[in-house]
C-alpha cells in the first residue's frame, strides 16, 4: 500500500461546510440572482443617499418664515436666487474652488515622489519606513491633526520658538489662507500617495530603463514618460484629493480663524447657526452640483479610464 | 457654543459640596408640591441638555444633584450642541415622536425660535414663577414658554498687558493698528453688533431698521484682520498669545482667569450686549415625564439652586437676594440693580431671532471678504 | 574563445572589436555567482546570440553590457570605452526589451523619435529618419498608430526601429521574441537577421530558443549556471559541442554513461565506437553523446553499412512530428538506454511500430566522448 501522504485540508473541510449551508439559505436554483444579492446593501445604501437628496433638493425650494421658524409651504427657488446674488457666497465658494485646485496641485507634487520613491526602493526596509510614515497620519483623525498644527504653528509654538532662538520675532503663521492650505495638503498626502501607488506600480521598471537607453537623462525620462503613464493615477489622485478639499470643513474651520470659510462651513452656518433648512439645502446642492460638474469635466476631457473602469493596459 | 476646554475648579468642587449639604434645606420649598400624594409616576431619570465644562458643573452641583437627592429621579446631561439639538427637537416634534431630551438649556434667542415655532410647553403655571425678577419673563412672547434662568454680558475681555495705560474706554479703541490680527470675536458677530452700532456713529434705535453704522464698524475692524471662532477658541487663543482682546460671555473670560490666563474684562463707554439664556421643555413628553421636567425648571428658579448654579458661572440670576460671588459684587458684567444695566445693551429677542440671520450674513459677508 | 582571449586596450588593436567582455563576476548575494568569470570579445558588424536556459546568467551578463548593472568583478568595454563612464541616457546602445517597453502613450512614429528627441538630433531631420526606419522594419504608413493598435508583430517592428534609429554602436535584443507564437517568432527572427545585415549594427541577443540563435547568429555563446560554456559560430556549435551540456542543448542528443577504455566508451562491458572530445585518462567515468540524426536505423538482423558499432534494439515509441518521425528506441545490450533517432522519409510512414525488433549503429566519429561532469540539465 502507498503511503497517503495528502491530507485533505481543514480550510477545505471548512469551505465544504460552508457552502453546503449556504445552498440550504441560498438554492443553487438562484445563483443567477447572487450577483444582485451582493451588491443589495450598496444599493440600498446609494438609494438612501439618494432619498436623502431628493429631501434635500425639497426642503431648498421652501424659505424660512423667521416670524414661526417654519419653512414656507410654496415652492421657490428663492434660496437658489440668495445663494447666487450673494457676494458672500460667491467668495466663499471661489475660496474652496481656489483652495481645492491648490491643495489638488500641490498635493500631486508631493504624492508623486513620495509615491515614486515607495514604488521604486529596492530596500524593504525604507518601503516600509515610507509606508509607516505615510500611515501614522492617516490614524490620527482631521481635527485633532489640525489641533495639533494650532499647536506647533501657533505663536508660542515650537515653530516660533525655534524662530525666537535666532532672533525672529513670533509671525502669525495660521489664522490665514496658506495655513488651510497647509493643512489641507497635509491631510491629504496619504490619499494621493495611495491613489498613485498602484499607477505607478503598474508602470514597469523596464519602460524607464528603456527611456533612459534611449538618451532619456532621469527628468527627462519622468517628464517624458513616467508622469503621462501616470495620468489615470494623477486624474484618480487628483479628482479625489479635489473633491474632499472643495467639501471640507475641519481645516476652514480650525486653522483658517474664521475667516477663511469654505461652502462647507457656509452650509453648516445655515443648518446650525441660523436654523434655514432652505438655504443650507440650497447650498448644498450647488455644492454637490459644483463637484459633479468638476468631475464630469475631468471624465469628459480624460475619459473614464482614468478611475481604471476598463482601462486598457 | 460654550466653554468645555475645563474640569472643575477649586471653587467649583467647594460649590458642589456646599450644594450637598444644603439640599436638606431646599425640601422645604417646592416640597409641597414635590410630595403631594396626586404626583405622576416617576421616570427613572430625565435628559437635560447642557453646555460642557465649567457650565455643566455649575448646573449639576446647582440644580441636577440636590434634584435627584429630592425626588430620587436621575438627571442625565446631553452635551449635543445647542444648535444641533435645535433641529432634532423639531423634526421630532413634526413627526410626532418622543423628543431626545426632557430639558433644553438653551440661550434666549434660539429657545425663542423653538417657541415661535410652536414646539415649546408652556411654563407660566411654574409656583417658582412668583419669586423671579422681570429678567425671567421672555420679552415679546405670550405666557412662559421659555423662563429665562439668568443674564450674562458680551464684555470685552483683554490682556492687561497689551494695555499698559488701563483698561480700553471704547470698543474703538481696538481700531489701533497694534492689534491687527490680535482681536477675536464670534465667528456669527454675535454680542458685537449692537455696541458697533453705537461705536459706527449710529444709535440702538435704528436697530433693525437702520444698522448701517454697525457694518461700517466691523468693516473697520475687519480691515485689522480680527480672529473669528467660538468660546473655545478665545480662552485657547488668549492661553497661547495669539489675542489680545476679544468680545466674548464674561463667564468665558472668567473661567479663563480661574485657569491662570491673565485676562481681565470691561464695559466700555459705549456699552456691552446683555442677553439671557433661558430653560424650556419640548412638546411630545408623556405626561408624567413633563410634569416631573417642569419640576426641574421650577427647581431650578429657586434661590438655592440659583445660588449655587449660578455662583459656578459667575452671572446675575432672575431672583432677588442672592449673594454675587466673590470679587464680582460690582463688576460691570455682573448687573443686578437698575444702575447696573444703564451701559448694558438690550434687545428684545422677537427683533433679534427675526434679524439674526441677516445679521449674521451681513457679518460674514463682510468678514469672509 | 571559451577561454578568456587576451583583452587589449589599446585603441588600434581594439579598432574593430566593438565589445570586450573580461573576467566579470557579478554577485547579487544569493550564494552563488550569477555571471562567473565570463570573458569574450566581438567583432564590430557581428551578430551574437547568448544562448542559455532560464537562471544561466544570459540575461544579467547583457544587463551588464547594457550598463544596467555593475559587474563585481571584471570589466566591460564598447568600443574601447568602460561601459561606467557614461550614465546610461548617453551611452550608444539601443535595446529591444523583454517586454518591449514601448510608450503606450504614444504614437509609433512618436516611439520611434522619442530617441531622437531625447538625444537631440537636428528636429528637422527626425520626420526623415522616422520615415525610414518604420520603413525599414515594414512600419510605412502605420507611424500614426497607437501601440495599442499594432499587433504583437507590428509592436516588435515598432520596438526595434526605436532601438536603431539613433544609430548606436550596439544592439541589445533582450529575448524580446519569448512571447511571440512560434509563426510569428520565425519570422521576427529572419527580420531581425535582415535588418541587422542590412545596417551592420553590432547585436547582442540572448535567448533560450536554440533554433533562434542558430538562425540568426554570426555567433553564439552557450551559458550555464553563470559560466560560458562554449562561444563558437552556430555550424561549429552544432557539429563539435564542447561539452555535454551544451550538446544536450543544442539539437536533440542522446547520452550514454559509461568508462573510457582509451580508445572507446565501455557501457556495461560493451564497447561504444566513438571519437573523445575533452582529455580522457583511461578509466575515467565517461558520457557519450550522439544526435538523434547520426544514429542510423535498420530491420533486424541486417548489416548497417559503414556503422562502427551496430547493436539490437526494440521501438518503445514513434512520435510524428510532421516533417519527421522520432523513433525512441531502447538498447537492451547498453542497459536499456533509450536513443532517440530521426527519420526523414515522410513517404514511407511508420516503418516499425511500437514493440518492433530495430537495428541500431554509428560510426566512430558521430558518438563524442566527454569527460562526466554533473547530469546533463
Amino acid at each position: 500500500m502507498p503511503d497517503r501522504s495528502f491530507r485533505y485540508p481543514l480550510r477545505w473541510h471548512v469551505m465544504d461546510a460552508l457552502e453546503r449551508g449556504a445552498d440550504i439559505l441560498w438554492p443553487a436554483t438562484f445563483s443567477r440572482m447572487t450577483g444582485w444579492l451582493l451588491a443589495a446593501p450598496a444599493i440600498l445604501l446609494v438609494g438612501l443617499l439618494v432619498l436623502g437628496l431628493i429631501q434635500i433638493g425639497d426642503a431648498s425650494m421652501h424659505v424660512l418664515d423667521t416670524s414661526t421658524f417654519r419653512m414656507s409651504e410654496a415652492y421657490t427657488l428663492a434660496n437658489y436666487a440668495d445663494a447666487f446674488t450673494s457676494a458672500v457666497y460667491f467668495k466663499v465658494a471661489w475660496r474652496s474652488l481656489l483652495a481645492a485646485a491648490l491643495t489638488t496641485a500641490l498635493t500631486l507634487a508631493f504624492a508623486f515622489p513620495y509615491a515614486y520613491a515607495m514604488v521604486r526602493t529596492r530596500s524593504a526596509t525604507v518601503r516600509k519606513a515610507l509606508l509607516i510614515a505615510l500611515f501614522l497620519p492617516f490614524f490620527i483623525g482631521q481635527v485633532v491633526r489640525a489641533y495639533g498644527w494650532l499647536i506647533i504653528l501657533g505663536n508660542n509654538g515650537i515653530v516660533n520658538d525655534m524662530l525666537g532662538v535666532v532672533g525672529v520675532e513670533p509671525i502669525r503663521l495660521l489664522f490665514n489662507f496658506p495655513a488651510v492650505i497647509f493643512g489641507l495638503v497635509q491631510y491629504m498626502l496619504p490619499f494621493g500617495v495611495l491613489m498613485l501607488a498602484p499607477a505607478l506600480t503598474a508602470i514597469p521598471e523596464e519602460t524607464e530603463i528603456a527611456a533612459g537607453s534611449l538618451g532619456a537623462s532621469w527628468p527627462r525620462a519622468i517628464w517624458h514618460v513616467i508622469l503621462p503613464m501616470a495620468r489615470p493615477g494623477l486624474i484618480g489622485a487628483g479628482i479625489v484629493v479635489f473633491t474632499l478639499s472643495l467639501t471640507d470643513f475641519a481645516m476652514p474651520a480650525i486653522l483658517g480663524g474664521g475667516s477663511q470659510d469654505f461652502i462647507a462651513n457656509a452650509i453648516y452656518d445655515q443648518f446650525f447657526r441660523t436654523a434655514d433648512q432652505g438655504l443650507g439645502s440650497a447650498l448644498a446642492l450647488m455644492l454637490v452640483a459644483l463637484g459633479s460638474l468638476i468631475v464630469g469635466a475631468v471624465f469628459t476631457l480624460f475619459g473614464a479610464g482614468t478611475l481604471a473602469l476598463g482601462a486598457r493596459k | 457654543m460654550r466653554y468645555t476646554g475645563k474640569g472643575l475648579t477649586r471653587r467649583g468642587l467647594m460649590r458642589s459640596a456646599m450644594a450637598t449639604s444644603g439640599a436638606a434645606l431646599v425640601a422645604g420649598m417646592p416640597a409641597g408640591r414635590l410630595l403631594a400624594q396626586d404626583e405622576p409616576e416617576k421616570p427613572s431619570e430625565i435628559i437635560v441638555r447642557a453646555w460642557g465644562g465649567s457650565w455643566v458643573e455649575a448646573l449639576k452641583a446647582g440644580v441636577s444633584n440636590p434634584f435627584t437627592e429630592m425626588t430620587g429621579i436621575t438627571v442625565r446631561h446631553d452635551l449635543t450642541e445647542d444648535n444641533e439639538i435645535q433641529p432634532k427637537i423639531w423634526a421630532a416634534v413634526a413627526q410626532n415622536r418622543m423628543p431626545p431630551i426632557h430639558v433644553n438649556w438653551d440661550t434666549t434667542t434660539n429657545a425663542t425660535k423653538s417657541a415661535l415655532r410652536g414646539v415649546t410647553e408652556d411654563l407660566s403655571d411654574l409656583p417658582n414663577l412668583a419669586n423671579t425678577t422681570d429678567l425671567a419673563k421672555p420679552v415679546g412672547l405670550d405666557g412662559y414658554p421659555i423662563v429665562n434662568t439668568y443674564g450674562y454680558v458680551y464684555v470685552l475681555a483683554y490682556r492687561p498687558e497689551a494695555f499698559p495705560d488701563g483698561p480700553p474706554q471704547s470698543w474703538r479703541d481696538l481700531l489701533d493698528p497694534r492689534f491687527d490680527g490680535r482681536i477675536a470675536l464670534y465667528n456669527d458677530g454675535i454680542g458685537f453688533h449692537f455696541p458697533a452700532q453705537v461705536a459706527g456713529g449710529g444709535s440702538l434705535d435704528d436697530i433693525p431698521e437702520n444698522m448701517e453704522p454697525c457694518w461700517d464698524f466691523v468693516r473697520e475692524i475687519k480691515a485689522l484682520n480680527p480672529l473669528l471662532g467660538e468660546d473655545p477658541d478665545f480662552t485657547a487663543w488668549f492661553q497661547n498669545g495669539e489675542i489680545d482682546v476679544a468680545c466674548t460671555i464674561s463667564t468665558n473670560a472668567l473661567a479663563a482667569q480661574q485657569n491662570g490666563v491673565p485676562i481681565e474684562w470691561t464695559v466700555p463707554q459705549e456699552g456691552c450686549k446683555f442677553d439671557t439664556d433661558g430653560l424650556w421643555v419640548p412638546q411630545g413628553l408623556p405626561e408624567n415625564e413633563l410634569y416631573w421636567a417642569k419640576q426641574y425648571i421650577n427647581f431650578a428658579i429657586s434661590q438655592e439652586a440659583q445660588q449655587v448654579w449660578l455662583d459656578g458661572l459667575g452671572l446675575p440670576g432672575v431672583v432677588p437676594g442672592l449673594t454675587p460671588p466673590e470679587g464680582l459684587a460690582d463688576d460691570p458684567s455682573y448687573p443686578t440693580e437698575p444702575e447696573d444695566f444703564e451701559n448694558l445693551i438690550r434687545i428684545s429677542s422677537e427683533v433679534q431671532v427675526q434679524n439674526e440671520s441677516e445679521w449674521f450674513s451681513r457679518f460674514k459677508e463682510i468678514m469672509q471678504g | 574563445m571559451s577561454t578568456a582571449e587576451a583583452v587589449r586596450t589599446d585603441t588600434a588593436s581594439t579598432a574593430t572589436t566593438a565589445v570586450s567582455v573580461d573576467g566579470v563576476d557579478m554577485d547579487f548575494g544569493t550564494g552563488t555567482l550569477a555571471v562567473r568569470d565570463a570573458s569574450f570579445t566581438l567583432e564590430t558588424g557581428r551578430f551574437l546570440t547568448i544562448l542559455g536556459p532560464s537562471g544561466s546568467g544570459k540575461t544579467t551578463l547583457l544587463r551588464l553590457i547594457a550598463g544596467f548593472q555593475t559587474p563585481t568583478r571584471g570589466e566591460i568595454r564598447i568600443h574601447g570605452q568602460r561601459i561606467s563612464a557614461k550614465p546610461p541616457h548617453k551611452r550608444s546602445i539601443g535595446m529591444v526589451f523583454q517586454r518591449l517597453a514601448l510608450f503606450p502613450h504614444m504614437t509609433a512614429a512618436e516611439n520611434v523619435a522619442f530617441p531622437l528627441k531625447m538625444r537631440r538630433h537636428d528636429p528637422a531631420t527626425t520626420p526623415d529618419k522616422v520615415d525610414a526606419y518604420l520603413r525599414l522594419v515594414r512600419l510605412d504608413g502605420l507611424g500614426d498608430r497607437r501601440i495599442h493598435e499594432l499587433s504583437g508583430g507590428q509592436q516588435q517592428r515598432v520596438a526595434i526601429a526605436r532601438a536603431l534609429v539613433f544609430e548606436p554602436d550596439l544592439l541589445l535584443l533582450d529575448e524580446p521574441l519569448a512571447a511571440l507564437d512560434r509563426k510569428l517568432r520565425e519570422e521576427m527572427q529572419l527580420e531581425f537577421r535582415r535588418i541587422q545585415k542590412e545596417l551592420g549594427v553590432t547585436t547582442i541577443n540572448v535567448t533560450h530558443d536554440q533554433r533562434e540563435a542558430l538562425v540568426v547568429s554570426d555567433e553564439i555563446i552557450v551559458m550555464d549556471h553563470g559560466e560560458i560554456q562554449q562561444a563558437a559560430r552556430p555550424s561549429e556549435m552544432y557539429r563539435n559541442p564542447a561539452n555535454a551540456f551544451v550538446a544536450n542543448f543544442i539539437g536533440v542528443t542522446s547520452f550514454l554513461d559509461g568508462r573510457f577504455d582509451g580508445g572507446a566508451l565501455d557501457v556495461g562491458g560493451v564497447s561504444c565506437a566513438g571519437t573523445p572530445v575533452s582529455k580522457l585518462d583511461p578509466g575515467s567515468p565517461a558520457r557519450g553523446a550522439i544526435r538523434a540524426e547520426q544514429v542510423r536505423l535498420g530491420a533486424p538482423g541486417t548489416t548497417l553499412e559503414a556503422c562502427d558499432t551496430q547493436l539490437d534494439g526494440v521501438v518503445d515509441d514513434v512520435i510524428f512530428e510532421g516533417e519527421r518521425l522520432v523513433y525512441v528506441v531502447t538498447v537492451p545490450a547498453l542497459g536499456d538506454a533509450a536513443l532517440r533517432i530521426y527519420h526523414h522519409d515522410p513517404a514511407a510512414q511508420d516503418l516499425y511500430g511500437a514493440g518492433a525488433a530495430v537495428r541500431v549503429g554509428w560510426t566512430e566519429a558521430d558518438l563524442r566522448i566527454f569527460k562526466k561532469t554533473g547530469e546533463p540539465a
